[in-house]
């Protein structure tokens, strides 16, 4: 699993922990005292395989998928359970070690209903790629399997299949460890132990959706992505969540230009292994009402024309008296996006009246969620420097009539700031050109609008709430004729007779990693091409 | 001689150097021919002449029993479509014609099905691959016919409702072999029954079939 | 009308042109450009065109020419913006023309006694010949006539002002000059042996099939076997047709007639069938007794059946001969590889030329020691 890197504060180092040596088939190597097993089998490339073992979650070793020998043991242990010790040697495929193994194997399958056809998980399922890395044989059980319940609702967001449960708790010690709610449950003994609901509760948690990730077979089913795609379909970008300021690592999964579904990716910095609920689904407005053409006047005009009109329209404003033209930054829009429009505004019109947009605040919890939905208003600020006024203040420019032009770049927010739209008097304005993503009331009401790529569209970085400035990558295409922000305004700039040429969104990062303080420890990252994953191997 | 001309010597008596038996004897070939099927087909005894014209549109030709042609949709016992929307038959479609949009059932025992199944019969390239793709029986490419020609492209794409009507009830068993299969089969217990699925070049030991890069 | 009138010559010959050339030649070249189709189907195991018909009569789809000289008409006669107009539009009746002209000389019955129709075993002093030229030089005339042909082809090459065309028509003319020659020297060998060049004669002395008392009256066939295999070759070169067909080669290298179309390229198509059948006709006169079947059955005709029956009867059997012939130059052409360029020269200049002169002189010999 790639993880972007990271910059901001640095982790801290790791105390120094005494080191042990551990020999896995023949290979020594050292690691830190206290590594699971299991941790230090698979860094060494024994691939050992297991169900109920998470990196993020306690093990109880209840799958006993990843026995192995170890010299002195009288069985084989489970090496998900066992810290490392000094001198160990460990023999994961010993003749024995995969004997039961296998066993182990054969019996996890005794009772699942191989429904891999309509399961979603197939092609991501552990239960396939431990079945063809280590069976791979017929069934020698071919009596009638134990029925239970198959689509039992149990959350607003999940479905589960009781059948294709393999007993492994993952889903249980996520409610328990990550929500801190006990949703889950095991109930009945042996070969009818189902999972379950806890009495009286749903799974209904603000995480509920990544017992789905955890869940090594297709038992706990997104509703949300159940039956849209199979796993081999999609495809996978690494990026960031923008649902809010703390900035989940993500990884989006697409499929033919359209999201699928976004899925937490590790850092163990900012989120682990998991990301909430609400950010899951802001994929959904990526591909909602979207600005697809450049519009003036109210029609759908080319590229050239709108820019020409845009163009033209701040001139006559901004040689009318430079004091009346606003500026509306975005805080859901990327560092580069803003950094551009800074330049723009700052130096190039010296403009003064810059306000600060964005999504309202909201809940937020002690886990993941940040009250703040926007996922870069640290970084609106740091470039705004102080001199960002909210919109409060635009609202009482706009009554005053100290404001008659305003450039809006990213609508997230402008008109819902006082609950109602219209709290913002735009009719006041003689000229309003906005750059925004979606079709609402701001683009309608402006003079010229030019689309905007979103965030799943467009390369840049995002600061969040900890500092840490993190990479966004596109991942489909841009709706219609959208583009980047920093394109739009690198053209509007040269229509307003200022030079700020700007070639992609790298060369945008750079100058701002030179000139910006909170940016000069950031990195750009290489260049990923979208991996299918189909090619990626198995998740989970 | 001009270089890198290399002489051959001709084989050849003066018998084949004059061509004529050599003529002689072609002409014989086609007399011989001419003479059979011109009286055959003359005295109306097409069967004892070596021609082998078939006049189209009076006579067909009747296609092999195992030819791959128009797909269909089979069905099951209680006439609703067999296919559970696995995407097996356009992951595997090299010509990319296979559209299916899965949706849930109402009837929780099937739990998925195909919303939109079509097939764009012009870029079908006639491969076969989804029919050994499918784990349900459910496309088949066994009506002995061929994609009509139309007027319009869009009359090539067939939906799932024309698919469906040239479908019949399989004699598959729906939901794989089932329980005790073997007594069933009356087969021994390493003889995989007609249908079961058998991993191709299954190892049976601890080789991985492939890396998988798991982390 | 009084026999031997300038009116009776005139109206007999006018009938015989008529007779020849709607009634014979052009009825049978049609009917070639279909039988060729269906011939090569049957010798190649396919059926060939059997689909034309007139109605509920298929007649084996016989009518196929029928729709073939529709076609023609109404195909755009295309003539290329820089052609020679003039000789563009000649050419075709110049390649026709030659092969309806030498038809003159064919004998294609025997002589009609005119006082004497219903007779058997008539005297025939008011003889017609069914000839329309009987000419002293006839065979040269053949020559002289049949070799124009090739300005046909040269001039349509030419005039389409086409260099693939071009070359075909050059390719024609060699292919032409290289083969007459020894045309010439292999009908030398009959006009040995028969001592004429009137065709009408030569076949008059061909009254026997083959006959050792009567070597004079055998069939050319078996007094010149090997002048027989050296006019046919030559013939098949003049009609510039497979295993000769470099001059139009259709299929991949181009011919001469690539820029003609419509009716114009019918007419090319027509008389290379036109010629098929005049060298039958010339081929039967010189090797295979004209319209006699032998003297048995000659004589047997002649004293059982009145004399117009008789001559209609002999003309019958002149036909079957002729269309038998064209039969096989079909099949031949459909039956043998095209000769590349280099092995048609080799063929005409070093193989038959010298063998055509030692069949000459082998014949003179044996001619001069039987007279004496």
């Amino acid at each position: 699993m790639t993880t972007t890197p990271i910059t901001g504060t640095p982790p801290s180092p790791a105390p120094a922990t005494e080191l042990v040596t551990v020999t896995v088939d023949g290979k020594t190597q050292q690691f830190p005292k206290g590594t699971v097993l299991l941790e230090a089998c698979n860094q060494m490339g024994a691939g050992v395989p297991f169900f109920c073992y998470h990196p993020g979650l306690t093990s109880p070793a209840v799958c006993r998928q990843c026995l192995v020998d170890v010299k002195g043991q009288p069985k084989p242990v489970p090496s998900c359970y066992t810290p490392v010790a000094d001198k160990m040697e460990v023999m994961t495929k010993s003749p024995r070690a995969l004997d039961v193994r296998r066993q182990m194997l054969e019996f996890t399958l005794v009772n699942h209903p191989i429904d891999c056809p309509i399961c979603d998980k197939a092609g991501e399922c552990l239960l396939q790629k431990h079945y063809f890395d280590w069976d791979a044989k017929l069934a020698r059980n071919d009596g009638i399997k134990v029925k239970k319940a198959k689509v039992v609702d149990i959350g607003p967001r999940i479905v589960l299949d009781q059948e294709r449960c393999i007993l492994c708790t993952r889903c249980i010690r996520v409610c328990d460890e990550v929500a801190k709610t006990h949703q889950l449950e095991m109930a009945d003994r042996g070969d009818h132990e189902v999972l379950t609901t806890a009495p009286g509760h749903q799974l209904d948690n603000p995480y509920s959706l990544n017992t789905v990730d955890v869940c090594p077979v297709g038992a706990l089913t997104s509703k949300d992505f159940r039956f849209a795609m199979r796993a081999w379909e999609l495809y996978t970008t690494p990026s960031i969540c923008p649902g809010c300021a703390t900035g989940c690592n993500i990884e989006v999964h697409h499929s033919h230009g359209k999201i699928q579904r976004l899925i937490p990716r590790q850092n163990d910095q900012v989120n682990e292994h998991w990301m909430c609920d609400e950010g899951r689904l802001t994929y959904k407005r990526v591909h909602a009402q979207r600005l697809a053409a450049p519009m003036s006047g109210g029609v759908p005009v080319d590229w050239d024309r709108a820019l020409d009109d845009a163009g033209r329209a701040l001139r006559v404003a901004l040689d009318a008296g430079p004091a009346q033209v606003g500026v509306v930054m975005n805080a859901q829009s990327t560092n580069e996006d803003l950094y551009a429009l800074a330049r723009l505004t700052f130096d190039h019109l010296g403009l003064g009246k810059v306000y600060l947009a964005g999504l309202d605040q909201g809940w937020s919890d002690d886990i993941l969620v940040s009250a703040d939905k926007n996922p870069n208003t640290a970084g609106a600020m740091a470039i705004g420097a102080g001199r960002l006024r909210t919109l409060l203040d635009l609202a009482n420019d706009l009554k005053s009539g100290a404001v008659t032009t305003l450039l809006v770049v990213g609508t997230h927010g402008v008109i819902g700031k006082d609950g109602a739209p219209g709290a913002l008097p735009l009719d006041r304005l003689t000229t309003l050109v906005v750059v925004g993503t979606h079709r609402d009331e701001v683009t309608a009401a402006a003079k010229v609008a030019l689309p905007l790529a979103e965030w799943a569209e467009s390369d840049g970085t995002f600061t969040n709430r900890l500092g840490m400035v993190q990479r966004v990558r596109a991942a489909v295409p841009p709706a219609g004729d959208s583009l980047p922000g920093w394109e739009i305004l690198s053209h509007l700039a040269r229509k307003l007779g200022a030079t700020m040429e700007f070639t992609e969104a790298k060369t945008v990062f750079a100058e701002a990693k030179q000139k910006l303080p909170f940016m000069k420890d950031a990195e750009w990252g290489r260049p990923l091409l979208p991996v299918q994953l189909r090619f990626a191997g198995s998740r989970g | 001689m001009a270089v890198g001309v290399k002489v051959v010597n001709r084989p050849g008596s003066l018998a084949q150097q004059a061509y004529l038996p050599a003529i002689a004897e072609g002409l014989g070939v086609t007399f011989r021919h001419f003479v059979k099927n011109f009286f055959g087909n003359v005295t109306g005894n097409r069967k004892k002449t070596d021609i082998a014209t078939m006049e189209y549109p009076e006579e067909k030709m009747k296609y092999p029993e195992r030819n791959r042609g128009l797909h269909r949709l089979m069905l099951r016992d209680d006439g609703q479509v067999r296919c559970v929307a696995c995407m097996m038959c356009p992951t595997v479609c090299p010509a990319h014609c296979i559209t299916i949009v899965p949706e849930e059932a109402p009837d929780g025992r099937i739990e998925k099905r195909p919303m939109i199944f079509e097939i764009d019969e012009l870029r079908c390239v006639v491969c076969g691959l989804c029919v050994e793709a499918c784990p349900c029986d459910a496309i088949r490419m066994d009506t002995l016919d061929h994609a009509k020609p139309t007027y319009r492209r869009v009359d090539a794409i067939l939906d799932k409702e024309e698919l469906m009507s040239r479908g019949i009830q399989s004699t598959a068993v729906q939901g794989g072999v089932g329980a005790f299969w073997r007594e069933r089969v009356g087969g021994q217990p390493q003889t995989p029954p007609a249908g079961a699925v058998v991993p191709a070049g299954a190892p049976h030991g601890p080789t991985p079939l492939r890396d998988h890069g798991h982390k | 009308m009084e026999y031997g009138s300038l009116a009776f010559q005139a109206l007999a010959a006018t009938i015989k042109i008529v007779f020849m050339i709607l009634g014979f030649l052009m009825p049978l070249a049609s009917i070639l450009t279909w039988m060729e189709r269906r011939e090569s189907a049957m010798m190649q195991d396919r059926l060939g065109p059997n689909r034309a018909n007139i109605g509920p009569f298929k007649l084996w789809g016989i009518t196929h020419f029928m729709a073939d000289a529709v076609k023609f008409l109404f195909k755009e006669d295309f003539v290329p913006p820089k052609a020679h107009k003039f000789l563009f539009m000649w050419a075709p009746i110049m390649a026709m023309a030659p092969a309806l002209i030498v038809a003159a000389i064919i004998p294609f019955g025997p002589p009609l006694c005119w006082n004497e129709l219903l007779e058997k075993n008539p005297v025939c002093g008011q003889p017609i010949n069914l000839q329309i030229a009987q000419l002293d030089v006839g065979l040269l005339f053949y020559f002289a006539i049949s070799s124009l042909a090739v300005y046909g082809a040269t001039l349509a090459g030419w005039a389409s002002h086409n260099k693939w065309a071009m070359m075909g028509g050059l390719r024609a003319t060699s292919q032409m000059m290289s083969y007459e020659v020894t045309m010439g020297m292999a009908v030398l060998g009959s006009f040995l042996v028969y001592g004429t060049l009137e065709p009408g004669a030569i076949v008059a002395q061909q009254t026997h099939i083959f006959s050792l008392g009567h070597y004079h009256s055998s069939w050319g066939i078996f007094l010149q076997p090997a002048g027989f295999v050296l006019f046919l070759t030559a013939a098949i070169a003049e009609t510039k047709r497979t295993p000769f067909d470099i001059p139009e080669g259709e299929p991949e290298i181009i011919g001469y007639f690539v820029e003609y179309s419509g009716l114009r390229f019918g007419m090319f198509f027509l008389g290379e069938f036109l010629e098929i059948v005049v060298s039958s006709a010339i081929m039967i006169t010189l090797f295979f007794g004209g319209y006699h079947w032998g003297n048995t059955i000659d004589n047997a005709l002649l004293s059982h059946l009145p004399n117009f029956v008789f001559v209609l009867a002999m003309f019958g059997l002149w036909t079957v001969k002729v269309f038998a012939f064209c039969g096989f130059q079909l099949m031949i052409r459909w039956s043998l590889p095209r000769f590349r360029s280099d092995q048609l020269m080799r063929l005409g200049w070093q193989r038959l030329l010298p063998i055509s002169i030692a069949n000459v002189v082998a014949t003179a010999l044996v001619v001069l020691w039987a007279q004496q």
